[in-house]
């Protein structure tokens, strides 16, 4: 069973409206079992959107998005995935540790099992010692390191992540790379990840998705296989040789003008 | 060092005040029912200390009162204003309505619905006077939720209820305190002067009026220091409520 199924989707905001935008156009995509695949494109190529869609955080226009075998509104109301923004979007009036425990809170689970819970998914992101502290005692990177812990909480088989690192500075960045691929071969999570940097999408994803804008669609689909996904990795030939496959697809898509043929 | 600089200014600036005061008063032969001096007034205070004491037990029972009723109301009134978005648009201009009424006017009317040995008339002033602020400020808080939230709450699959428990409100804590910092000061002032239009003797209000018609001013003035006292009394409390209602506010610096 594939973790999603997304059938020629289609969305468009303000539909009948002068300001109509069609964000994306018959779009396809299928994430495996297990498998981290990395979204990207440029500013209004819909790459966010479509994972908006898969979280049922919006409604597609035409098609269906499948979710572990079910309906993607299914799949949200039973907590199939975890999500985590640009923004860490902690609850500022909550301790790190009760942040972790709210989707379990929601879910109904007892208080004991959810307390530890939580404090194995801060151990994960190497946060155990700040289960006391509020949300504005920590760092941006530490933040977003709970945001993670929190999409993980409720140990779904689908992560989906929308430029969670994009707002952190390089070296947090790459330090939480590797952190998500250590978490997500230790869980098993299959990942669908929006970046709009090319380094981060070939580093983690066994699957860069390249998406163009005005109608949002898919482009390319190119398969990365590093040698390792460590420091060696972001040294190796195929490391650069993948960036560069992804520029050019990124380059090969119309971006200013519609006018140019491809 | 920095803590006693603080303090010490506006206290040296206070004294210096109270100083000037004292020898306009003295020096410029201002008469007493014009101006009394401080150290009059203070001798009154300490004389009266009993009755002021008293005077402001049942004022700010009053107060208190009508401060917890009026903010209760607002709160409640703020979070049904919320949920369902057509009352929001009916009621703010409501609210505008109730606040723009001289409710203070209204006191003698109030007084008169009442028997003349009852608190409610006065009660009702100073929850009717906090109802606004509060219910403002609670409002505009429910209102503004980081939009990531949201969504975050809409992926937990959490009913409305649970939303507005769990997010909007505690995220509204700020503005709600806000509304009680100004409310609170009001109650005090509104329970105080409902008691000019008559009524039970026994407020600060009440002491003032008849000190006055008396031509006792340093008295008057004496009960209006102890009015002052319990609005800051009042003020102060909030503050520390707020502190303790929000840890993680003043618990920054860790």
């Amino acid at each position: 069973m594939s973790a999603v199924v997304v059938d020629k989707v289609t969305k468009v905001f303000n539909q009948g409206r002068p300001d109509e935008v069609v964000a994306l156009s018959e779009v396809d995509l299928t994430v495996a079992d297990g498998e981290f695949v990395s979204l990207i494109g440029p500013s209004g190529c819909g790459k966010s959107t479509l994972l908006r869609l898969i979280a049922d955080l919006i409604a597609p226009t035409a098609g269906t998005v499948t979710v572990a075998g079910k309906s993607a509104g299914t799949a949200r109301k039973q907590q199939e995935y975890g999500i985590a923004f640009q923004q860490a979007g902690l609850f500022e009036w909550r301790t790190v540790l009760r942040n972790v425990e709210l989707p379990l809170e929601l879910r109904g689970m007892s208080r004991a099992r959810r307390r530890a819970r939580a404090e194995e998914m801060l151990a994960l992101v190497g946060l155990a010692d700040f289960a006391g502290h509020y949300p504005a005692q920590l760092s941006g990177g530490m933040q977003q390191r709970v945001a993670i812990a929190r999409a993980l909480a409720v140990q779904p088989p689908l992560l989906l992540m929308d430029e969670p690192f994009g707002a952190l500075d390089e070296m947090t960045r790459e330090r939480l790379q590797t952190e998500l691929l250590a978490i997500c071969a230790k869980t098993g999570t299959s990942t669908v990840f929006v970046t709009h940097s090319i380094s981060e999408a070939v580093f983690l994803s066994q699957r860069v998705v390249v998406m163009s804008a005005r109608p949002g669609r898919i482009t390319a689909s190119i398969g990365v296989a590093l040698p390792s996904r460590d420091d060696a990795g972001r040294q190796s030939p195929a490391y650069f040789d993948k960036i560069t496959e992804v520029r050019r697809a990124l380059r090969g898509t119309p971006v200013t003008s519609p006018a140019e043929t491809r | 060092m920095r803590w006693v600089r603080a303090v010490l200014a506006p206290v040296l600036v206070g004294v210096a005040a109270v100083a000037a005061w004292e020898l306009t008063v003295s020096l410029g032969r201002i008469a007493p029912f014009i101006l009394p001096a401080p150290s009059a007034i203070l001798d009154q205070f300490v004389e009266q200390r009993a009755n002021i004491w008293q005077a402001a037990l049942a004022s700010g029972g009053n107060a208190l009162i009508g401060l917890i009723g009026g903010a209760l109301a607002g709160v409640l009134a703020a979070l049904a204003a919320s949920r369902f978005g057509p009352l929001s648009e009916v009621s703010i201009p409501f609210a505008a309505v109730l606040n723009a009424l001289p409710i203070i006017a209204l006191a003698p009317i109030l007084n008169n619905m009442f028997e003349s040995t009852s608190s409610i008339p006065r009660r009702l002033v100073a929850g009717i006077i906090v109802f606004f602020p509060v219910f403002l400020n609670t409002l505009r808080g429910l209102r503004e939720v980081n939009p990531i939230h949201s969504e975050l709450m809409h992926t937990y699959a959490a009913s409305g209820w649970t939303f507005a428990r769990k997010v909007r409100l505690p995220g509204a804590l700020p503005y709600v305190f806000t509304g009680l910092r100004q409310a609170s000061s009001l109650a005090v002032i509104a329970a105080v002067v409902a008691e000019y239009f008559g009524g039970l003797q026994t407020g600060l209000g009440s002491r003032i009026t008849s000190a006055a018609a008396f031509t006792a001013y340093p008295r008057a003035w004496a009960f209006v220091v102890g009015a002052c006292l319990l609005g800051l009394v009042f003020y102060l409390t909030t503050l520390l409520l707020e502190r303790l209602a929000m840890p993680w506010r003043s618990r920054l610096i860790g």
